[in-house]
Protein backbone atom coordinates (compact mmCIF):
# COMPACT_ATOMS: atom_id res chain seq x y z
CA UNK A 1 0.00 0.00 0.00
CA UNK A 2 1.40 3.77 -0.94
CA UNK A 3 2.73 5.26 2.28
CA UNK A 4 0.80 8.53 1.11
CA UNK A 5 -2.76 7.03 1.16
CA UNK A 6 -5.18 8.02 3.98
CA UNK A 7 -7.71 6.20 5.06
CA UNK A 8 -10.42 6.68 7.50
CA UNK A 9 -12.16 3.66 9.23
CA UNK A 10 -15.18 4.05 11.17
CA UNK A 11 -15.42 1.10 13.40
CA UNK A 12 -17.91 -0.31 15.37
CA UNK A 13 -17.10 -0.54 18.88
CA UNK A 14 -18.41 -3.98 19.56
CA UNK A 15 -16.69 -5.79 16.70
CA UNK A 16 -14.65 -4.15 14.65
CA UNK A 17 -12.84 -2.04 16.79
CA UNK A 18 -12.68 -5.14 19.14
CA UNK A 19 -11.04 -7.09 15.73
CA UNK A 20 -8.61 -4.04 15.32
CA UNK A 21 -8.20 -4.49 19.09
CA UNK A 22 -7.36 -7.77 18.79
CA UNK A 23 -4.64 -7.55 15.80
CA UNK A 24 -2.74 -5.20 17.93
CA UNK A 25 -2.68 -7.66 20.85
CA UNK A 26 -1.46 -10.02 18.73
CA UNK A 27 1.18 -7.55 17.42
CA UNK A 28 -0.11 -7.77 13.58
CA UNK A 29 1.26 -5.21 11.22
CA UNK A 30 -1.26 -3.22 10.20
CA UNK A 31 -1.21 -0.08 7.49
CA UNK A 32 -0.05 3.23 9.31
CA UNK A 33 -2.85 5.34 7.18
CA UNK A 34 -5.93 3.85 8.09
CA UNK A 35 -7.32 6.46 10.88
CA UNK A 36 -9.66 3.88 12.82
CA UNK A 37 -12.92 6.11 14.11
CA UNK A 38 -14.99 4.28 16.80
CA UNK A 39 -18.53 4.69 16.80
CA UNK A 40 -21.08 2.50 19.02
CA UNK A 41 -22.38 1.00 16.22
CA UNK A 42 -22.34 0.62 12.47
CA UNK A 43 -26.00 1.91 12.69
CA UNK A 44 -24.69 5.62 13.53
CA UNK A 45 -22.99 5.68 10.48
CA UNK A 46 -25.19 8.09 7.82
CA UNK A 47 -24.00 8.95 4.21
CA UNK A 48 -23.07 12.76 5.21
CA UNK A 49 -20.33 11.59 7.93
CA UNK A 50 -18.95 9.36 4.50
CA UNK A 51 -19.23 12.55 2.21
CA UNK A 52 -17.55 14.41 4.84
CA UNK A 53 -14.98 12.38 4.85
CA UNK A 54 -13.97 12.61 1.03
CA UNK A 55 -14.54 15.93 1.27
CA UNK A 56 -11.71 16.89 3.95
CA UNK A 57 -9.37 14.99 1.62
CA UNK A 58 -9.66 11.20 2.83
CA UNK A 59 -8.85 8.68 -0.61
CA UNK A 60 -10.83 6.06 0.94
CA UNK A 61 -13.46 5.62 3.39
CA UNK A 62 -14.21 2.23 4.66
CA UNK A 63 -17.03 1.57 7.35
CA UNK A 64 -16.77 -2.10 9.35
CA UNK A 65 -19.75 -3.18 11.52
CA UNK A 66 -20.65 -6.54 13.23
CA UNK A 67 -21.71 -9.31 11.34
CA UNK A 68 -25.12 -9.62 9.72
CA UNK A 69 -27.25 -11.05 12.89
CA UNK A 70 -24.78 -10.34 15.58
CA UNK A 71 -25.69 -6.33 15.93
CA UNK A 72 -25.42 -5.65 20.09
CA UNK A 73 -28.00 -3.10 19.28
CA UNK A 74 -30.30 -6.09 17.23
CA UNK A 75 -30.98 -4.35 13.92
CA UNK A 76 -28.00 -0.86 13.73
CA UNK A 77 -26.26 -3.15 11.09
CA UNK A 78 -29.21 -3.78 8.42
CA UNK A 79 -29.84 -0.19 8.55
CA UNK A 80 -26.16 0.78 7.84
CA UNK A 81 -26.25 -1.25 5.11
CA UNK A 82 -29.29 0.13 3.55
CA UNK A 83 -27.70 3.26 3.79
CA UNK A 84 -24.34 1.99 2.26
CA UNK A 85 -26.49 1.24 -0.39
CA UNK A 86 -27.67 4.75 -1.97
CA UNK A 87 -24.28 6.15 -0.38
CA UNK A 88 -22.49 4.01 -3.14
CA UNK A 89 -24.79 5.00 -5.74
CA UNK A 90 -24.39 8.66 -4.91
CA UNK A 91 -21.03 8.79 -4.98
CA UNK A 92 -20.73 6.93 -7.97
CA UNK A 93 -22.70 9.52 -9.54
CA UNK A 94 -19.66 11.96 -8.69
CA UNK A 95 -17.12 10.47 -10.11
CA UNK A 96 -15.54 9.02 -7.03
CA UNK A 97 -14.30 5.24 -7.73
CA UNK A 98 -16.68 2.94 -6.29
CA UNK A 99 -13.66 1.17 -5.10
CA UNK A 100 -12.69 4.09 -2.92
CA UNK A 101 -15.61 3.03 -0.32
CA UNK A 102 -16.04 -0.32 1.07
CA UNK A 103 -18.05 -1.67 4.00
CA UNK A 104 -17.53 -5.00 5.32
CA UNK A 105 -18.58 -7.13 8.25
CA UNK A 106 -16.04 -7.81 10.82
CA UNK A 107 -16.47 -9.52 14.14
CA UNK A 108 -13.90 -8.99 17.25
CA UNK A 109 -12.15 -12.45 16.91
CA UNK A 110 -11.42 -11.92 13.36
CA UNK A 111 -7.54 -9.71 13.46
CA UNK A 112 -9.14 -7.74 10.51
CA UNK A 113 -7.57 -6.64 7.94
CA UNK A 114 -7.15 -6.44 3.80
CA UNK A 115 -7.95 -2.85 3.48
CA UNK A 116 -7.78 -1.17 -0.12
CA UNK A 117 -5.13 -0.93 -2.64
CA UNK B 1 -62.29 -3.70 -11.91
CA UNK B 2 -64.49 -1.98 -14.50
CA UNK B 3 -66.65 -0.88 -11.38
CA UNK B 4 -63.90 1.60 -10.74
CA UNK B 5 -64.44 3.25 -13.62
CA UNK B 6 -67.07 5.73 -14.28
CA UNK B 7 -68.16 8.76 -16.61
CA UNK B 8 -69.39 11.67 -14.79
CA UNK B 9 -70.39 15.02 -15.50
CA UNK B 10 -71.97 18.28 -13.93
CA UNK B 11 -75.72 18.69 -13.04
CA UNK B 12 -75.10 22.53 -13.49
CA UNK B 13 -74.76 23.51 -16.87
CA UNK B 14 -72.70 26.96 -16.06
CA UNK B 15 -70.12 24.39 -14.58
CA UNK B 16 -70.28 22.71 -17.80
CA UNK B 17 -69.54 25.19 -19.69
CA UNK B 18 -66.72 26.40 -17.85
CA UNK B 19 -65.18 23.59 -16.81
CA UNK B 20 -63.00 20.71 -19.21
CA UNK B 21 -65.02 18.15 -20.11
CA UNK B 22 -67.98 17.97 -18.23
CA UNK B 23 -66.61 19.60 -15.04
CA UNK B 24 -67.44 16.80 -12.59
CA UNK B 25 -64.51 18.04 -10.89
CA UNK B 26 -65.80 21.02 -10.11
CA UNK B 27 -68.83 19.68 -8.92
CA UNK B 28 -67.44 17.12 -6.61
CA UNK B 29 -65.67 20.44 -5.14
CA UNK B 30 -68.78 21.88 -4.81
CA UNK B 31 -70.39 18.78 -3.21
CA UNK B 32 -67.66 18.33 -0.45
CA UNK B 33 -67.82 22.12 0.28
CA UNK B 34 -71.88 22.35 0.04
CA UNK B 35 -71.77 18.78 2.80
CA UNK B 36 -69.40 20.26 4.95
CA UNK B 37 -66.87 17.16 4.30
CA UNK B 38 -64.14 19.40 3.70
CA UNK B 39 -62.76 22.91 5.12
CA UNK B 40 -61.71 24.28 1.82
CA UNK B 41 -60.42 23.17 -2.01
CA UNK B 42 -56.88 24.29 -2.94
CA UNK B 43 -56.77 24.31 -6.47
CA UNK B 44 -55.20 26.61 -9.01
CA UNK B 45 -56.95 29.78 -10.68
CA UNK B 46 -55.95 31.30 -13.45
CA UNK B 47 -53.85 34.93 -13.03
CA UNK B 48 -53.47 37.05 -15.32
CA UNK B 49 -53.20 34.66 -18.70
CA UNK B 50 -52.81 30.66 -19.24
CA UNK B 51 -49.36 30.81 -18.61
CA UNK B 52 -49.89 32.04 -14.91
CA UNK B 53 -51.72 29.80 -12.10
CA UNK B 54 -51.99 30.89 -8.77
CA UNK B 55 -52.95 28.38 -5.87
CA UNK B 56 -56.16 29.40 -4.25
CA UNK B 57 -57.59 27.78 -0.95
CA UNK B 58 -60.96 28.13 -1.89
CA UNK B 59 -63.66 27.78 0.83
CA UNK B 60 -66.81 28.91 -0.82
CA UNK B 61 -68.70 26.51 -2.99
CA UNK B 62 -69.73 29.53 -5.69
CA UNK B 63 -66.30 30.24 -6.00
CA UNK B 64 -65.17 26.78 -7.48
CA UNK B 65 -66.50 28.00 -10.86
CA UNK B 66 -63.36 30.65 -11.07
CA UNK B 67 -60.76 28.14 -10.91
CA UNK B 68 -62.03 25.84 -13.46
CA UNK B 69 -59.75 24.76 -16.47
CA UNK B 70 -56.77 23.16 -16.44
CA UNK B 71 -53.13 25.12 -16.69
CA UNK B 72 -50.38 22.94 -18.40
CA UNK B 73 -48.21 26.37 -18.88
CA UNK B 74 -48.03 26.44 -15.12
CA UNK B 75 -46.26 23.82 -13.45
CA UNK B 76 -46.74 24.32 -9.45
CA UNK B 77 -46.55 21.79 -6.69
CA UNK B 78 -49.56 21.22 -4.02
CA UNK B 79 -47.76 18.99 -1.82
CA UNK B 80 -45.42 21.19 0.30
CA UNK B 81 -48.65 24.18 0.52
CA UNK B 82 -50.94 21.99 2.20
CA UNK B 83 -48.20 20.46 4.75
CA UNK B 84 -46.80 23.89 5.54
CA UNK B 85 -49.73 26.11 5.77
CA UNK B 86 -52.85 23.77 5.73
CA UNK B 87 -51.91 21.19 8.02
CA UNK B 88 -54.83 22.19 10.26
CA UNK B 89 -57.29 21.77 8.01
CA UNK B 90 -59.60 19.52 5.83
CA UNK B 91 -58.95 20.02 2.48
CA UNK B 92 -59.50 18.82 -0.66
CA UNK B 93 -57.10 19.00 -3.72
CA UNK B 94 -56.59 18.93 -6.96
CA UNK B 95 -53.34 17.10 -7.69
CA UNK B 96 -51.43 16.22 -11.07
CA UNK B 97 -50.11 12.56 -10.16
CA UNK B 98 -46.86 14.32 -9.50
CA UNK B 99 -48.65 16.15 -6.95
CA UNK B 100 -50.27 13.44 -5.50
CA UNK B 101 -47.08 11.26 -4.73
CA UNK B 102 -45.74 14.44 -3.18
CA UNK B 103 -48.24 14.24 -0.54
CA UNK B 104 -48.60 10.20 -0.75
CA UNK B 105 -44.49 10.57 0.28
CA UNK B 106 -45.46 13.83 2.90
CA UNK B 107 -47.82 11.60 4.53
CA UNK B 108 -45.64 8.45 5.09
CA UNK B 109 -43.46 11.39 6.83
CA UNK B 110 -46.10 12.58 8.90
CA UNK B 111 -46.60 15.80 7.60
CA UNK B 112 -49.70 15.47 5.97
CA UNK B 113 -52.93 13.45 8.19
CA UNK B 114 -54.64 11.31 5.54
CA UNK B 115 -57.51 11.67 7.12
CA UNK B 116 -57.62 15.05 6.54
CA UNK B 117 -57.13 14.58 2.89
CA UNK B 118 -59.19 14.34 -0.32
CA UNK B 119 -56.84 14.01 -3.37
CA UNK B 120 -58.88 14.32 -6.59
CA UNK B 121 -56.03 13.60 -9.36
CA UNK B 122 -56.17 14.87 -12.73
CA UNK B 123 -54.32 12.68 -15.44
CA UNK B 124 -51.45 14.74 -16.83
CA UNK B 125 -49.63 14.04 -20.15
CA UNK B 126 -46.75 16.67 -18.69
CA UNK B 127 -46.58 20.69 -18.54
CA UNK B 128 -44.69 23.39 -20.03
CA UNK B 129 -42.70 26.04 -18.40
CA UNK B 130 -44.27 29.30 -18.90
CA UNK B 131 -41.69 31.20 -20.63
CA UNK B 132 -40.45 28.22 -22.66
CA UNK B 133 -44.28 27.84 -24.15
CA UNK B 134 -44.28 31.49 -24.80
CA UNK B 135 -41.53 31.47 -27.06
CA UNK B 136 -42.15 28.39 -28.37
CA UNK B 137 -45.98 30.15 -29.57
CA UNK B 138 -44.77 32.96 -30.92
CA UNK B 139 -42.06 30.65 -32.77
CA UNK B 140 -43.82 27.90 -34.03
CA UNK B 141 -47.33 28.47 -33.96
CA UNK B 142 -46.88 32.26 -35.41
CA UNK B 143 -49.00 33.32 -32.64
CA UNK B 144 -48.93 36.19 -30.45
CA UNK B 145 -48.95 34.34 -26.82
CA UNK B 146 -50.91 36.98 -25.23
CA UNK B 147 -53.87 36.20 -27.46
CA UNK B 148 -53.92 32.08 -26.40
CA UNK B 149 -57.28 31.82 -24.42
CA UNK B 150 -56.54 28.03 -23.86
CA UNK B 151 -54.08 25.36 -24.03
CA UNK B 152 -54.84 21.63 -24.35
CA UNK B 153 -51.88 18.37 -24.66
CA UNK B 154 -54.03 16.19 -26.36
CA UNK B 155 -53.01 13.07 -28.63
CA UNK B 156 -49.48 13.74 -28.59
CA UNK B 157 -50.24 17.47 -29.90
CA UNK B 158 -49.94 20.90 -27.88
CA UNK B 159 -53.14 22.65 -28.75
CA UNK B 160 -53.63 26.18 -28.32
CA UNK B 161 -57.17 28.17 -28.74
CA UNK B 162 -57.22 31.40 -29.61
CA UNK B 163 -59.91 34.39 -28.22
CA UNK B 164 -61.75 33.97 -32.09
CA UNK B 165 -62.01 30.18 -31.54
CA UNK B 166 -59.75 28.64 -33.27
CA UNK B 167 -57.48 25.65 -32.90
CA UNK B 168 -54.31 25.00 -33.50
CA UNK B 169 -51.87 22.28 -32.65
CA UNK B 170 -47.86 20.85 -33.44
CA UNK B 171 -47.12 17.65 -32.99
CA UNK B 172 -45.50 17.55 -28.89
CA UNK B 173 -42.62 15.43 -30.68
CA UNK B 174 -41.03 18.12 -32.83
CA UNK B 175 -41.30 20.60 -30.73
CA UNK B 176 -39.30 18.45 -28.36
CA UNK B 177 -36.58 17.70 -30.54
CA UNK B 178 -36.09 21.28 -30.94
CA UNK B 179 -35.81 21.98 -26.85
CA UNK B 180 -39.30 23.07 -26.67
CA UNK B 181 -42.19 21.35 -25.54
CA UNK B 182 -42.28 19.96 -22.29
CA UNK B 183 -40.43 20.30 -18.90
CA UNK B 184 -37.94 17.60 -19.35
CA UNK B 185 -39.08 15.82 -15.84
CA UNK B 186 -42.15 15.78 -17.38
CA UNK B 187 -40.80 13.89 -20.47
CA UNK B 188 -39.33 11.11 -18.09
CA UNK B 189 -42.48 10.74 -16.16
CA UNK B 190 -44.03 7.78 -16.27
CA UNK B 191 -47.36 8.23 -13.99
CA UNK B 192 -49.84 9.48 -16.25
CA UNK B 193 -52.81 8.44 -14.42
CA UNK B 194 -52.86 9.35 -10.64
CA UNK B 195 -53.81 6.31 -9.08
CA UNK B 196 -51.98 7.22 -5.60
CA UNK B 197 -54.99 9.75 -5.59
CA UNK B 198 -58.59 9.37 -4.36
CA UNK B 199 -59.80 9.60 -7.97
CA UNK B 200 -57.92 10.07 -11.17
CA UNK B 201 -59.93 12.27 -13.25
CA UNK B 202 -59.49 13.01 -16.92
CA UNK B 203 -61.13 13.42 -20.83
CA UNK B 204 -59.01 10.35 -21.85
CA UNK B 205 -61.27 7.22 -22.80
CA UNK B 206 -64.74 9.77 -22.04
CA UNK B 207 -66.85 11.16 -24.58
CA UNK B 208 -67.78 14.48 -25.52
CA UNK B 209 -69.22 16.45 -22.32
CA UNK B 210 -68.30 14.14 -19.87
CA UNK B 211 -65.20 12.91 -17.52
CA UNK B 212 -63.70 9.54 -17.03
CA UNK B 213 -62.85 9.13 -13.43
CA UNK B 214 -61.36 5.93 -11.96
CA UNK B 215 -61.79 5.55 -8.15
CA UNK B 216 -59.26 4.45 -6.52
CA UNK B 217 -59.80 4.49 -2.90
CA UNK B 218 -62.66 3.78 -0.32
CA UNK B 219 -62.82 7.30 0.17
CA UNK B 220 -62.87 8.22 -3.51
CA UNK B 221 -66.20 5.73 -4.34
CA UNK B 222 -68.06 7.47 -1.03
CA UNK B 223 -67.01 11.04 -2.60
CA UNK B 224 -68.51 10.09 -5.84
CA UNK B 225 -71.50 8.06 -4.56
CA UNK B 226 -72.24 11.24 -2.41
CA UNK B 227 -71.86 13.75 -5.08
CA UNK B 228 -74.30 11.67 -6.96
CA UNK B 229 -77.10 11.06 -4.51
CA UNK B 230 -76.88 14.53 -3.50
CA UNK B 231 -77.24 15.73 -7.46
CA UNK B 232 -74.23 17.81 -8.31
CA UNK B 233 -73.01 14.80 -11.24
CA UNK B 234 -74.89 12.42 -13.09
CA UNK B 235 -72.88 9.18 -13.88
CA UNK B 236 -72.85 6.63 -16.08
CA UNK B 237 -70.95 2.88 -17.19
CA UNK B 238 -68.27 3.83 -19.74
CA UNK B 239 -68.34 1.52 -22.72
CA UNK B 240 -65.54 -1.19 -23.03
CA UNK B 241 -64.20 0.76 -25.95
CA UNK B 242 -63.54 4.12 -23.92
CA UNK B 243 -61.79 1.68 -21.16
CA UNK B 244 -59.99 0.36 -24.24
CA UNK B 245 -59.18 3.70 -25.42
CA UNK B 246 -58.11 5.06 -21.98
CA UNK B 247 -55.59 2.33 -21.48
CA UNK B 248 -54.28 2.70 -24.84
CA UNK B 249 -53.75 6.44 -24.26
CA UNK B 250 -52.02 5.91 -21.35
CA UNK B 251 -49.75 3.09 -23.08
CA UNK B 252 -48.76 5.15 -25.42
CA UNK B 253 -47.60 8.01 -23.08
CA UNK B 254 -46.30 5.82 -20.88
CA UNK B 255 -43.55 4.05 -23.26
CA UNK B 256 -42.79 7.62 -23.91
CA UNK B 257 -41.79 8.35 -20.70
CA UNK B 258 -39.80 5.35 -20.80
CA UNK B 259 -37.72 5.98 -23.99
CA UNK B 260 -36.68 9.66 -22.31
CA UNK B 261 -35.79 8.30 -19.59
CA UNK B 262 -33.61 6.01 -21.05
CA UNK B 263 -32.58 9.15 -23.75
CA UNK B 264 -31.96 11.06 -20.57
CA UNK B 265 -30.27 8.86 -18.61
CA UNK B 266 -28.41 7.08 -20.65
CA UNK B 267 -27.74 8.43 -24.13
CA UNK B 268 -27.60 11.77 -23.53
CA UNK B 269 -26.63 11.72 -19.80
CA UNK B 270 -24.29 14.17 -18.63
CA UNK B 271 -20.61 13.18 -18.66
CA UNK B 272 -18.58 13.07 -15.13
CA UNK B 273 -16.98 16.11 -16.60
CA UNK B 274 -20.20 18.19 -17.31
CA UNK B 275 -21.60 17.69 -14.37
CA UNK B 276 -18.53 19.19 -12.51
CA UNK B 277 -18.80 22.20 -14.79
CA UNK B 278 -22.89 22.18 -13.59
CA UNK B 279 -21.84 21.69 -9.99
CA UNK B 280 -19.05 24.73 -10.39
CA UNK B 281 -22.15 27.13 -11.21
CA UNK B 282 -23.98 26.38 -8.02
CA UNK B 283 -24.11 29.48 -5.79
CA UNK B 284 -25.30 27.66 -2.84
CA UNK B 285 -28.96 29.65 -2.82
CA UNK B 286 -30.85 26.53 -1.19
CA UNK B 287 -33.39 27.06 -3.76
CA UNK B 288 -33.69 23.53 -4.41
CA UNK B 289 -34.05 22.50 -1.30
CA UNK B 290 -36.37 25.32 -0.34
CA UNK B 291 -38.87 24.26 -3.29
CA UNK B 292 -38.58 20.31 -2.92
CA UNK B 293 -41.74 18.98 -1.36
CA UNK B 294 -39.95 16.32 0.27
CA UNK B 295 -37.34 18.10 2.16
CA UNK B 296 -38.93 19.18 5.30
CA UNK B 297 -36.28 19.24 8.39
CA UNK B 298 -36.48 21.96 10.73
CA UNK B 299 -33.04 22.23 11.31
CA UNK B 300 -31.15 21.49 7.61
CA UNK B 301 -27.92 19.76 8.21
CA UNK B 302 -26.70 21.62 4.98
CA UNK B 303 -26.74 24.13 7.05
CA UNK B 304 -24.68 22.96 9.57
CA UNK B 305 -21.04 24.23 10.71
CA UNK B 306 -19.67 20.95 9.81
CA UNK B 307 -20.77 21.32 6.10
CA UNK B 308 -20.05 25.39 5.70
CA UNK B 309 -17.97 26.22 2.75
CA UNK B 310 -16.07 28.96 2.08
CA UNK B 311 -18.48 31.87 0.74
CA UNK B 312 -16.59 32.74 -2.69
CA UNK B 313 -16.12 29.41 -4.18
CA UNK B 314 -18.86 27.18 -5.38
CA UNK B 315 -19.94 24.26 -2.68
CA UNK B 316 -18.43 21.08 -2.78
CA UNK B 317 -20.84 18.73 -4.46
CA UNK B 318 -21.13 15.64 -2.53
CA UNK B 319 -21.06 17.92 0.57
CA UNK B 320 -23.73 19.82 -0.73
CA UNK B 321 -26.04 17.85 -3.85
CA UNK B 322 -24.49 14.59 -2.62
CA UNK B 323 -26.38 15.54 1.09
CA UNK B 324 -29.72 15.98 -0.33
CA UNK B 325 -29.51 12.97 -2.60
CA UNK B 326 -28.89 11.25 0.43
CA UNK B 327 -31.69 12.87 2.50
CA UNK B 328 -34.63 12.29 -0.15
CA UNK B 329 -33.18 10.86 -3.43
CA UNK B 330 -35.03 7.34 -3.00
CA UNK B 331 -38.34 9.50 -2.25
CA UNK B 332 -37.61 11.72 -5.51
CA UNK B 333 -40.70 12.34 -6.99
CA UNK B 334 -39.80 14.07 -9.90
CA UNK B 335 -41.80 17.17 -9.83
CA UNK B 336 -39.01 19.32 -11.44
CA UNK B 337 -39.50 22.17 -8.97
CA UNK B 338 -35.60 21.96 -7.98
CA UNK B 339 -34.62 22.58 -11.52
CA UNK B 340 -37.47 25.15 -12.75
CA UNK B 341 -36.07 27.41 -9.45
CA UNK B 342 -32.36 27.03 -10.10
CA UNK B 343 -31.18 30.44 -10.84
CA UNK B 344 -28.10 29.07 -12.66
CA UNK B 345 -29.98 26.20 -14.50
CA UNK B 346 -28.12 23.01 -13.17
CA UNK B 347 -30.15 19.86 -14.45
CA UNK B 348 -30.54 19.29 -10.81
CA UNK B 349 -33.89 17.02 -11.03
CA UNK B 350 -31.95 14.61 -13.67
CA UNK B 351 -29.90 13.75 -10.86
CA UNK B 352 -32.30 13.21 -8.52
CA UNK B 353 -35.26 11.26 -10.72
CA UNK B 354 -31.62 8.96 -11.95
CA UNK B 355 -31.09 8.15 -7.99
CA UNK B 356 -34.65 7.05 -7.49
CA UNK B 357 -34.47 5.22 -10.19
CA UNK B 358 -31.53 3.33 -9.34
CA UNK B 359 -32.73 2.67 -5.94
CA UNK B 360 -35.68 1.50 -7.10
CA UNK B 361 -33.82 -0.77 -9.23
CA UNK B 362 -32.10 -1.89 -6.46
CA UNK B 363 -35.22 -2.19 -3.35
CA UNK B 364 -38.72 -2.08 -5.79
CA UNK B 365 -39.79 1.08 -3.83
CA UNK B 366 -41.04 3.96 -6.06
CA UNK B 367 -41.73 6.98 -4.75
CA UNK B 368 -45.10 8.35 -4.27
CA UNK B 369 -46.90 5.01 -4.39
CA UNK B 370 -48.58 2.83 -2.51
CA UNK B 371 -48.56 2.46 1.47
CA UNK B 372 -45.22 1.27 2.19
CA UNK B 373 -42.35 3.82 3.49
CA UNK B 374 -39.21 4.26 1.68
CA UNK B 375 -36.99 1.11 3.17
CA UNK B 376 -34.15 3.24 4.55
CA UNK B 377 -36.73 4.21 6.63
CA UNK B 378 -37.83 0.67 7.99
CA UNK B 379 -36.55 -0.86 10.86
CA UNK B 380 -37.04 -4.55 9.75
CA UNK B 381 -34.07 -6.65 9.41
CA UNK B 382 -33.89 -7.62 6.17
CA UNK B 383 -31.04 -7.24 3.47
CA UNK B 384 -30.92 -6.35 0.03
Amino acid sequence: MAEDVKIVGFCCNWCCYGGADTAGTARMQYPPNVRIIRVMCSGRINPSLIFKAFREGADGVFVGGCHIGDCHYDAGNYKWNRRALITKAIIKEFGIDEERFRFEWISASEGENSKEQ
Amino acid sequence: MSENYVLAKSSEAAITENGACGGAVSSIFQYLLANDIVDGVLTLSKGEDVYDGIPRFVTDPAEILETCGSLHCAPTMVADLVSKYLSDKRVAVATKPCDAKGINELVKRHRIDPEKIITVGLNCGGTVIPETAQQMIEKFYDVDPSKVVKEEIDKGQFIIELEDGSEKGIKIDDLEEQGYGRRTNCQRCNLKVPRNADIACGKWGSEPGWTFIEINSEKGQEIVDGAKSEGFIETKGPSEKAIEIRSKVEGIMIKMGKRFQNTQFEDNYLSAEEWKEQWNKCIKCFACRDVCPICWCNECELEKEYFKDSEDSAPDPLGFQGVRLSHMSFSCINCGQCEDVCPMEIPVSKIYHKLQCVYNDLTGYEAGLGDEKPPLYSPQKENF
